[in-house]
């Protein structure tokens, strides 16, 4: 269990994180998304004991970072693709970590396998592609068997093949009971691994909740009718806000469809056509993060 | 303690695993060699004292320079390279007690200066003294023990002040830039000649009064204050380096 509260991180005039609060459970891919500056990455940082924050605590499994007695085998964590001499082999990075880890040193050639670089483990990291020290990153994560994973951009580099393999991987990893939080900036991609997620924008959460939920919170509803005034009136006095967007037609946010079809024919409303928009991952974060959206999306979905 | 021992040996697989440690030891080895010939070569010609003299002898064991020098530079390498190759990152997830880390990253670096340093020191002693047996002469200085012993000394605490500079400046050139130009321009150029009083109590000239046998016995430090100083300049810059790594953020 991951549990972030009331995080800031101020660097001088500028706020990095501004009293960021979620949670992430197990059982579960969480995705971390938010654009470029959104204060992702210092979050990661603060949970991980790398940054200090201003404010607040993250804390794993109840304790911070700096205070779990074997860190390694209690989180897997990569922040960057990048972390390795690349004069070692990436077997003998795997070695090195083990041992400072107090890990057998014979699980280096597990996770090795497991990362599909058995046998480019005894090459030197410089001469791995991108892919490939991306896989070594998650092989460093899985060293010490870890049941809480955190990564940052994790999908970065992978081809078509090696994201599938990180899906699923990823998957398999949560089905196991393990609690995986993920950040990405590749929503397509994002979308078809997590469960739920965790919206960052400007330092400050947008949103947290499983994806279905959120995009079902944010669907809409178009009703094309003769009777607009009527059926206006009629959904404003079930508290259903809804919104003229074509002179014969009406849109509902977030509302069930079913509950709007049976207010318009308890009104005797003609309804000419009734269709259901649902959000994908994609544009729910657009929504979420473009300026001045927050706070109507926040008031659909208030987790 | 386990976390100690641990890194530990994670830091000398690290050493081990490495090519720099290797060439850094070949290259020490072999100028430490290569030196002692030249030095017994020139001996007795062009105003050099005569092979087996005390002059000789002690100019061919002035080899702690090269064990100082070297695990200086080893030393920036060591520490500084965890920042130039972000391996300082998961490091610190193994890790997040950062004392522990500096900790055994002195015990490691430690522990390479003491070998690369009896190497280097022995492999010029045992090449000094077969160039002196081949000249059927069979004594040493009565102080090459006390060289030896200040060699791997100077070599050790070197390595440990490359490590905190290394820590220091997170940049393995600033670090050897700075420290190279410090030693070798700062100190033995300038300040040994403007202000011998003063630059014997500097990090070279203490390391000098150890490891250069006309010092021992002239206006240097004493051994026990030279190895004092170089102790507390080892110190001081170690404990600037813990708490620049304790307190300041990683990116």
């Amino acid at each position: 269990m991951i549990n972030v509260d009331h995080l800031t991180k101020r660097y001088g005039p500028v706020t990095a994180v501004d009293g960021l609060s979620f949670e992430v459970g197990p059982g579960r891919v969480t995705g971390f998304l938010g654009p470029n500056g959104a204060g992702k990455t210092t979050t990661l940082r603060m949970l991980l004991g790398l940054t200090a924050p201003t404010s607040g605590t993250a804390t794993i499994n109840g304790a911070r970072y700096r205070d779990l007695p074997t860190p390694a085998r209690t989180v897997g964590a990569a922040l960057d693709n990048d972390c390795f001499h690349p004069g070692r082999s990436g077997a003998e990075h795997l070695r090195i970590m083990a041992t400072a880890a107090g890990i057998s040193r014979h699980r280096a050639a597990t996770v090795l396998d497991i990362a599909g670089l058995a046998e480019a483990g005894h090459r030197r990291v410089g001469t791995y592609s991108l892919g490939m020290r991306q896989r070594l990153t998650l092989a460093t994560t899985l060293l010490g068997d870890p049941g809480v994973l955190i990564l940052d951009e994790p999908l970065n580099g992978l081809d078509p093949d090696g994201i599938r393999w990180m899906r699923d991987l990823l998957r398999q990893l949560a089905g196991e009971g393990r609690t995986v939080l993920v950040s990405s900036h590749l929503l397509a991609e994002t979308a078809q691994t997590v469960d739920d997620v965790v919206v960052i924008n400007n330092g400050r959460l947008a949103a947290e909740g499983p994806v279905a939920e959120l995009t079902a919170a944010t669907s809409t509803t178009r009703i094309r009718t003769p009777d607009t005034d009527l059926l206006m009136s009629v959904l404003a006095r079930q508290q259903i806000t809804a919104r003229l967007v074509a002179p014969d037609t009406i849109e509902v946010r977030g509302a069930d469809p079913d509950r709007v079809a049976r207010v318009a024919a308890a009104a005797g409303v003609i309804v000419l056509e009734l269709t259901r928009h649902t959000e994908n991952l994609e544009e729910l974060f657009f929504d979420l993060t473009s300026d001045h959206a927050n706070d109507r999306v926040m008031e659909a979905c208030p987790s | 303690m386990t976390t100690i021992v641990n890194l530990t040996r994670a830091e000398l697989r690290k050493l081990v695993a490495s090519r720099t440690f290797l060439i850094g030891l070949i290259l020490s080895v072999g100028l430490a060699v290569i030196s002692v010939v030249l030095d017994a070569l020139v001996a007795g010609k062009s105003g050099h004292a005569a092979l087996g003299t005390a002059a000789s002898t002690n100019q061919m064991l002035k080899l702690g320079v090269l064990c100082a020098v070297g695990m200086l530079m080893l030393g920036i390498i060591a520490a500084g390279g965890e920042y130039r190759h972000k391996t300082i990152i998961p490091a610190m997830l193994v890790t997040p007690r950062r004392g522990a880390m500096v900790a055994a990253k002195v015990i490691g670096i430690t522990v390479a200066g003491v070998v690369l340093s009896v190497l280097t020191f022995g492999s010029g002693l045992a090449t000094a003294v077969a160039e002196l047996s081949a000249h059927h002469i069979h004594h040493l200085p009565a102080d090459t023990g006390s060289l030896f012993a200040g060699s791997v000394f100077a070599g050790a605490l070197f390595g440990v002040i490359g490590v905190a500079l290394g820590y220091i400046t997170r940049s393995t050139i600033a670090a050897v830039v700075g420290a190279v130009g410090w030693v070798l321009f700062v100190e033995t150029v300038i300040l040994q000649n403007v202000a011998p009083n003063l630059a014997k109590w500097l990090v070279s000239g203490a390391a000098s009064a150890l490891t250069d046998p006309g010092m021992l016995a002239s206006k240097a430090l004493t051994p026990a204050t030279a190895v004092a100083v170089l102790s507390a300049y080892t110190v001081t810059l170690l404990a600037v380096a813990y708490g620049l790594v304790l307190h300041r953020d990683v990116a």
